[in-house]
């Protein structure tokens, strides 16, 4: 059973990389000495700043640079990635979201993997095989750190790691694969599998936005998204995306926590109402109908 | 003029807008547009529009046409105004009038020469919670007004949209380019702001501005004005596109009464699916293109007019200097 670890950061307390630090200790993570090169994956969901709880704030991906670098070797290579999508363009996200500016700062990559030489590979979930282009710098990478926001989401309900990596795909119309989106996802996580995820639940999206202050970190990416879930008050049984996942081999929705209670962060999260509920509800209904037309 | 033949320059967000708008008045006649989207051009050819072109000279030499709504990005407004009325077409011209007041003294120019009205497309002046709040100040309500809030806060060119078939479409990639929009939030929501406090208020004497950079870009992604006019009022303007909704409020502080007035916010994601259904209904559009339409029929020059949008565009240009 794969271990996920939760901790409440508290400035106050301790820094950030201390409570990055802390969350791969209680997943017991060991750094590979042979590693030369890191690829880490934020979630650059548009041009939506840090504060909504939308992005990935640059400060949680600067403070995992630091670790990387204090358990491998200040000289390690290290990229963050994200792609073009079809209402988002990297090159005004990177600056817009600040993650220029801290690539700078830090000497990291900045990677828009829309522009990076990529691989054709296979996916096969299920009967059907699927084709997708993988990018080099993910490719190549000896650690693969995924770090994704946990936030609701009308088409799967909840998007955490597993959707995270969808933003690997270097194609820009992403769209093309919202029909079949739970099989996407699930192919494009099998053909790159993050070696480690660590999530930025400082802050969270649900109803609303709320600093949550949860650092959240396991190897394993189904494990992570059913944690995720539970927070937000989603049954994991209930997300054909996971399920799928599970069944493919990605992760175990059944995990073991270390760290802070689970019910800490569940108590906390903005869950969703009824009210909000209907809402959603009609929102995605229309939202397959425009899809279908 | 009985009915007013129009044509539409640009079938962007607005454009549409204005589209449907034109389809649902009785005293306009909505008989041409151009756009370079040939899938634009079958949409409007299909809903009835009798010429379609995918180049907008071709529209002004066409002689049936009276008046062109121009809904072209900024930097493009200029070469088609002045193109309009130069083909004796009235204009209705979305805001902001252009990049700067040397632009905009050369429209003014070409429609004074060719004696053809230009109104400038804003629409608060046409959204009745705006309309009313001016009735009550003109009524006195108030007292004299000595202090005045104007905030115009949205998501800016930071949200893409998505289109009436479900696809997100990124915001163009001129509105990320300070030479072609001519500033940032200050111009683009600042002059709405501007030219309703103007309406209010009348000329400003002085204006000092504080500009945000929240996004590293090379353009204001918020502005803070404080405005002094000449009556006496002073006013603070507060204008940004850093946030995930939507809320255009004014509020004023008089000698006998307050007043707070604003549109309705709500996250935007579910503001832009509403927006589907009804955006191209909205009676403030409506009721702005109603009055453009009246006013060349009963041969009046529509309010706000070019002159106005040029004074609106030289206050933006001293706030841009004086800043602090």
């Amino acid at each position: 059973m794969s271990i996920v670890s939760f901790v409440d950061f508290n400035e106050q307390n301790m820094s950030l990389q201390q409570a990055i630090e802390k969350s791969l200790s209680l997943i017991d993570f060991q750094f590979n000495k042979k590693v030369q090169k890191v690829a880490i994956k934020p979630n650059m969901c548009y041009y939506w700043d840090y504060s909504t709880g939308e992005t990935t704030d640059p400060r949680f991906v600067s403070a995992i640079i630091d670790v990387v670098r204090n358990n491998l070797s200040p000289d390690v290579d290290i990229s963050l990635v994200e792609s073009d999508a079809s209402a988002m363009k990297c090159k005004y996200a990177f600056r817009i979201l600040g993650y220029e500016k801290m690539a700078r700062d830090k000497k990291v990559n900045l990677i828009n993997l829309t522009n990076d030489p990529a691989e054709t590979v296979n996916a096969k979930v299920g009967n059907e095989t699927r084709q997708f282009s993988v990018p080099k710098t993910v490719r190549e990478a000896d650690l693969f750190i995924n770090v994704p926001k946990i936030k609701y989401m009308s088409s799967v309900k909840i998007s955490c790691a597993l959707k995270n990596i969808y933003g690997c795909n270097p194609l820009v119309k992403k769209y093309k694969y919202h029909k079949q989106l739970d099989e996407t996802i699930v192919s494009l996580n099998k053909i790159m599998k993050p070696d480690l995820c660590i999530v930025d639940g400082i802050r969270v999206t649900g109803i609303k936005t709320l600093k949550l202050g949860l650092i959240m970190s396991s190897i394993d990416p189904v494990a992570i998204d059913a944690a995720a879930s539970k927070i937000a008050g989603i049954n994991p049984q209930s997300l054909d995306f996971l399920k799928l996942a599970s069944k493919e081999g990605i992760g175990n929705i059944t995990f073991t926590p270390k760290g802070e209670p689970l019910t800490h962060f569940k108590n906390l999260f903005p869950s969703k109402t009824r009210k909000s509920k209907t809402r959603d509800f009609i929102a995605r209904i229309y939202l397959q109908h425009l899809v279908k037309k | 003029m009985e009915k007013v033949n129009v044509g539409i320059i640009g079938l962007g967000q607005m454009g549409k807008i204005h589209l449907n708008t034109c389809l649902q008045l009785e005293d306009a006649n909505l008989i041409a547009v151009s756009d370079i989207s040939k899938k634009e051009l079958l949409k409007a050819k299909n809903a009835g529009i009798k010429h379609v072109y995918e180049q907008y000279p071709d529209l002004l030499k066409n002689p049936e046409i009276d008046a062109v709504i121009i809904s072209l990005p900024t930097y493009l407004h200029e070469q088609a105004a002045v193109g309009a009325a130069e083909h004796g077409k009235h204009i209705l011209l979305e805001k902001p009038l252009a990049r700067n007041s040397s632009e905009a003294e050369r429209i003014i120019a070409a429609t004074k020469s060719n004696g053809v009205k230009l109104m400038i497309g804003y629409p608060l002046p046409f959204s009745k919670p705006f309309v009313d709040l001016r009735h009550e100040m003109e009524r006195g309500t108030f007292g004299d007004v000595q202090i005045a809030i104007a905030n115009h806060i949205s998501t800016g060119p930071f949200l893409g949209y998505i289109t009436e078939n479900g696809i997100p479409k990124p915001v163009p990639s001129w509105w990320f380019d300070k030479n072609l929009t001519g500033g940032g939030a200050l111009i683009d929501l600042g002059c709405h702001m501007v030219n309703f406090l103007r309406l209010c208020f009348g000329e400003v004497k002085s204006v000092h501005s504080f500009l945000g950079y929240r996004f590293n870009m090379d353009f204001e992604d918020s502005a803070t004005c404080v405005l002094r006019f000449q009556n006496g009022t002073i006013a603070t303007l507060n204008v940004g596109w850093f946030s995930r909704y939507h809320k255009v409020q004014v509020e004023l502080y008089g000698t006998t009464d307050s007043i707070s007035v604003s549109s309705k916010s709500s996250r935007s994601w579910f503001n832009y699916l509403k927006g589907i259904f009804v955006a191209n209904k909205s009676p403030t559009f409506f009721n702005e293109i109603k009055y453009f339409v009246d006013c060349l029929i009963s041969d009046i020059q529509p309010v706000p007019s070019g002159e106005d949008g040029f004074e609106d565009i030289k206050i933006i240009e001293e706030a841009y200097r004086n800043t602090l």
